[in-house]
């Protein structure tokens, strides 16, 4: 069966291409905003946050640890509040988003405590803090799915192995050294070095600020983007619900498909064909039908990288063995237990 | 030094630009992302407890995670996004191998120290 007016599903692969391109050309909205901070500002604060971090790593005796964290504290201010003025300068109306400031203020300063305290539970708890924070950073990004799956996995099921094994791995202490810290504990090796050495690599990474930038597209983008009218195209049920919900069809109709089973939905048009009475019909999505960020993580994680699920599971199997075998008790069994086993086994067996 | 000053009153100037526009870029969360790894690489460099080494190997893939999904939301496709899923998963791998590992290692030195291995150098 042919149907001579139907939409064309699928574009050609090059006017796909083209269309692409176009689209991505309108919704980056191209506003060079110059470099995001300037450079004097950005080394200052790194090189106070350096200072800052190296005088909160643990050591005995004298601890300026909390002299430390303000200064760090105070050096990642001051590139937010860059970063923020920046921002700002450039609005005419909006305040810089601060939801943005304030989880990665608490991400970072929980990271700033996992390295510098003493205590290791009380490392892994604030690291489950950095993760929460985290989440709230991916959900900033729309990346809604993510951010549940990593509070799921990480705070859920990762940070709480580490407890585990953390609880496992001290030594409970005597009633009289109640408050004692291990010594590998309470003091860090090689402050001066290390710090230098990562702050180093921060400044180094952080030359990208300088390069210019572009501001994220807007959310509307991310709801109506290309690949969610796409990942549309493969949902007829989708389509066909949202379309009876805003009462554009009866509940019972069914989008027409072609020869090869495809619903014909025409994701560029954003239409949907139904077979009438009077032939067949083109229908217009309502405008706020749009695939959830789980169905097109799904679709991208399903139909674009197959071969990476492979080796992921056989990443994971291969760390399930390796962990049974390392953590397995070595069980020493005498020779007479091996032969009582031995003659249990052949009665056992009949053959 | 001219120009550095210039730098500085331009922060606090309204520089004014020709459109409004969403308000966070792209750089703002790998600012971010660069200065989780860096203090996640700092705290595998200075801290002796084994644990806590691998704690911090566990905060350097969460500073890629959030360049990954910065960089999906910045490009609108959910590639980032599929990756970070696989970063869990390696991620995930990581700590079972590492914290077999540590149980191992303590089981024999009855101490968490990496120092104590000293004579492992390669």
């Amino acid at each position: 069966m042919h149907y001579p007016h139907a939409p064309i599903r699928r574009l050609p692969v090059g006017l796909q291409r083209a269309r692409a391109a176009e689209l991505s050309a309108g919704r980056k909205r191209g506003r060079s905003l110059g470099e995001a901070i300037s450079p004097f500002v950005l080394y200052t604060a790194i090189a106070l946050g350096a200072i800052g971090v190296w005088m909160a790593l643990p050591r005995r005796r004298v601890n300026p640890q909390l002299l430390g964290a303000l200064v760090g504290a105070a050096a990642l201010g001051l590139v937010l509040l860059g970063l923020g003025l920046k921002a700002a300068a450039s609005e005419t109306s909006q305040l810089p988003n601060i939801y943005f400031y304030v989880f990665s203020l608490i991400a970072l300063g929980s990271c700033l405590r996992v390295i510098t305290h003493q205590r290791p539970v009380y490392a892994a708890l604030y690291f489950i803090l950095a993760i929460l924070a985290s989440a709230g950073l991916y959900l900033i990004l729309s990346a809604e799915f993510m951010a549940f799956a990593l509070i799921i996995i990480y705070a859920g099921a990762i940070l709480i192995t580490y407890l585990f094994v953390i609880m496992l791995a001290t030594q409970a202490p005597n009633e009289e050294q109640l408050e004692s810290l291990s010594d590998y504990d309470a003091t860090a090796r090689e402050p001066l070095l290390a710090t230098g050495v990562g702050f180093t690599l921060l400044a180094v990474l952080t030359s990208m600020l300088f390069t210019g930038t572009q501001s994220l597209p807007d959310t509307e983008a991310v709801l109506a983007g290309r690949n969610g009218d796409e990942v549309l195209a493969d949902l007829p049920a989708r389509v066909e619900e949202a379309l009876i919900d805003a009462e554009l069809i009866e509940a019972g109709q069914t989008i027409a498909r072609d020869d090869h089973g495809q619903a014909l939905i025409d994701p560029v048009a954003r239409t949907a064909t139904f077979e009438t009475a009077d032939g067949f019909v083109d229908v217009a999505w309502p405008s706020d039908l749009a695939a959830k960020n789980v169905e097109s993580l799904a679709f991208d994680f399903l139909n674009r990288h197959p071969g990476t699920i492979e080796i992921a599971g056989i990443i994971l199997l291969m760390a399930m063995l390796g962990a049974v075998v390392l953590s397995r008790r070595q069980v020493e069994i005498d020779e007479e237990a091996k032969a009582h086993q031995s003659r249990h086994l052949s009665v056992e067996d009949p053959a | 030094m001219i120009h550095m000053l210039s730098d500085i009153t331009g922060l606090f100037v309204q520089t004014g630009y020709p459109e409004p526009m969403s308000t966070l870029t792209l750089n703002h969360f790998l600012f971010v992302s660069a200065a989780m790894f860096a203090m996640g690489l700092i705290g595998f460099l200075t801290r002796r407890n084994l644990i806590i080494m691998f704690l911090c190997t566990e905060m350097m893939f969460q500073a890629a995670g959030i360049a990954l999904i910065a960089g999906s939301r910045f490009w609108l496709n959910h590639t980032g996004q599929s990756f970070v899923i696989f970063v869990l998963t390696v991620a995930a791998a990581e700590a079972a191998l590492a914290l077999a590992l540590v149980v191992l290692l303590f089981r024999k030195r009855e101490s968490l120290d990496a120092e104590q291995w000293n004579e492992m150098k390669g």
